[in-house]
């Protein structure tokens, strides 16, 4: 029998796995280093959770989380997609802020800084999935999903206009691609499944508030998408995996709770920089950030 | 009450304005946004904080120590990292991803040194209050405008007649160029991170003394500064501080519409507009930089 701590931590790599991919398609195939990407995955928990307090059933629910993430992200694209890339990875650090400023003032969707509590996980087989055990393989499913749209994706056609966007955005334009759209599509599929994680991560925890989402969570995933390698599905699988799972270690050293969660961060960053410094492009990785 | 929203949009421009103008310094001669500037300004008030209410030193040498610590860390940020990641000749997204991670590092630091929570400078409890046409104005809120002011008549001269400042203005205008008449362009990015953090560290003192301390501090300001230097014209001092004050003035005049939470919504609304339909911001001009193809 898996025990429940074990559980967690897999469904935990899930949800960050399948974030992860969608960040990779935005920044590592698309070529868009998007610091947003916290905020989409918290506009998806945000969208999944009011739907089921509201009553939606679950699936409108989950597609509600992900087209509206999907939207989203089409029109921050949209305004941001003629800019320069620091210009965009600072909009969309910007707009990380501003959903945060949303959440704490409104208050009639978002109950502020108190956040959602009380939020449902889909209910088909007389609540099945209120097992963690069971809930595990319904993000199993996901993640599979994901893993197979995302190769799918990247191999075809558009995919290639996408790595073409990200490696000569000119040479692309002159061969006749029109690379505003292609990166509207890129960030808009990849908010469709960002906030399909969101709305997986709010089922799971069932509460959610804006604590979690601060752009500093950024972080962590940049951290994966980096050390698993730009533009690699399998590194990302790998890396994901890894670095969801090393802070774990710090759990059996008993430090203090105050210092756990800054603690994490600092282990992060420290070794985002490393990498940066001696493996650009970390374990798998085609690319390196442009 | 019009006094007052002027007054306290001044302070505010003011005090973003010396956030943005020592972003763009940086970002004018090494031409990559440094996020990390962000940790100097939060490491400059922390240490404020502590050498007055924990050491008990007295307030000069308190500032002193605030302005030292940013410059160190600045420093430390530009040898260690920066410069050998350019020696690499690595891409603008790599160092921005690298500056993100050292201010989150460092504020990680602070927050388990000093706790999560806010922190208030005892000293700005009993600053002495003045009354001008109906509105109050505190003895640190003049000495913010006044610093500020003396601040940036140093700073034109240092651009116009130093001989640092003219090969700082060179190698922002173009860096081969620059190269190839004898300027020595790492001495160049050091002297700016220096001046930069100096700027940061004043900065420091004033978040400090006007409003309280806590573990994000950096970030929050570091947006703020940036995004006034993008809607003035990233990359141009001058413009970075009237965006400022534009943005001081937006915040301010928020609060007489929307609950006062609302300020962040209001910043983003503004920048949204200027990258729309001013890119390059007031002062700046259209080049290549702005606009990729």
């Amino acid at each position: 029998m898996l025990s429940s701590y074990f559980i967690h931590l897999l469904i935990t790599i899930g949800i960050y796995l399948v974030s992860a991919l969608s960040l990779q398609l935005a920044c590592g195939f698309s070529g868009m280093l998007n610091f947003g990407h916290i905020s989409f995955f918290c506009i998806g928990a945000y969208i999944y959770g009011y739907m089921t307090i509201i009553g939606a059933p679950f699936w409108l629910c989950f597609l509600a989380a992900s087209a509206g993430t999907a939207l989203v992200a089409m029109v921050i694209a949209m305004l941001t997609g003629k800019l320069r890339g620091d210009y965009f990875s600072l909009t969309t650090l910007g707009f990380s802020y501003f959903v945060i400023a949303t959440i704490l003032n409104w208050r009639e969707v978002t109950n502020g800084p108190l956040g959602l509590p009380g939020i449902l996980r889909p209910d088909f087989l007389n609540n099945i999935l209120n097992d963690d055990r069971y809930f595990l393989m319904f993000v199993l499913v996901g993640v599979i999903l994901t893993y197979f749209f995302v190769s799918r994706l990247v191999a075809s056609p558009l995919g290639k206009v996408m790595q073409a966007v990200r490696d000569d955005e000119l040479a692309a334009k002159i061969l006749g691609k029109n690379t505003y759209k292609t990166k509207i599509i890129s960030l808009s599929i990849s908010g469709f499944l960002v906030g399909f994680a969101g709305s997986l991560y709010a089922a799971y925890v069932m509460y959610i508030g804006p604590g979690g989402f601060y752009a500093s969570e950024m972080l962590l995933l940049l951290c994966i998408v980096i050390f698993g390698g730009l533009a690699s599905i399998r590194g990302t699988v790998i890396s994901t995996m890894i670095l969801v799972l090393l802070p774990e270690i710090m759990r059996f050293v008993s430090l203090p709770t105050t210092i756990l969660g800054p603690g994490r961060q600092v282990l992060y960053s420290v070794l985002l920089l490393a990498l940066i410094v001696y493996k650009p492009r970390g374990i798998d990785g085609k690319v390196e950030l442009q | 009450m019009v006094f007052q929203i002027i007054i306290n949009s001044l302070i505010t421009g003011s005090i973003y304005s010396l956030i943005a103008s020592s972003f763009s310094l940086i970002y004018s001669t090494c031409k990559f946004v440094n996020l990390g500037h962000g940790a100097a300004i939060s490491i400059g008030a922390y240490l404020l904080f502590y050498s007055l209410q924990t050491l008990h030193l007295s307030f000069p040498v308190s500032i002193l120590v605030a302005i030292t610590s940013s410059v160190l860390l600045g420093l430390l940020m530009n040898q260690f990292f920066y410069k050998n990641l350019r020696k690499r000749k690595v891409s603008n997204a790599i160092l921005l991803v690298a500056s993100f991670a050292l201010l989150v590092l460092f504020e990680s630091i602070i927050q388990i040194i000093f706790g999560s929570d806010i922190h208030i400078v005892e000293l700005s409890k009993h600053v002495q209050v003045f009354q001008f046409y109906g509105a109050k104005i505190t003895a640190v809120q003049i000495s913010v405008l006044v610093t500020t002011l003396i601040l940036f008549i140093i700073l034109t001269f240092f651009f116009r007649r130093s001989k640092i400042g003219r090969e700082m203005r060179a190698v922002a205008d173009n860096k081969e160029v620059a190269e190839l008449n004898g300027i020595s362009i790492e001495k160049t990015y050091r002297t700016s991170f220096i001046l930069g953090s100096i700027i940061a560290g004043i900065c420091a003192i004033f978040v400090g003394l006007e409003y309280n301390i806590s573990p994000a501090m950096g970030s929050k300001l570091i947006m703020k500064g940036f995004i006034g230097s993008i809607i003035g014209g990233i990359g141009s001092v001058p413009g970075s501080i009237i965006g400022s004050l534009l943005l001081g003035i937006a915040e301010n005049l928020s609060v007489l519409f929307l609950p006062s939470s609302y300020k962040d919504v209001v910043v983003f609304a503004l920048l949204l507009i200027f990258l729309l339909f001013r890119p390059q911001g007031i002062l700046g001009i259209k080049r290549e930089e702005t606009e990729k193809c």
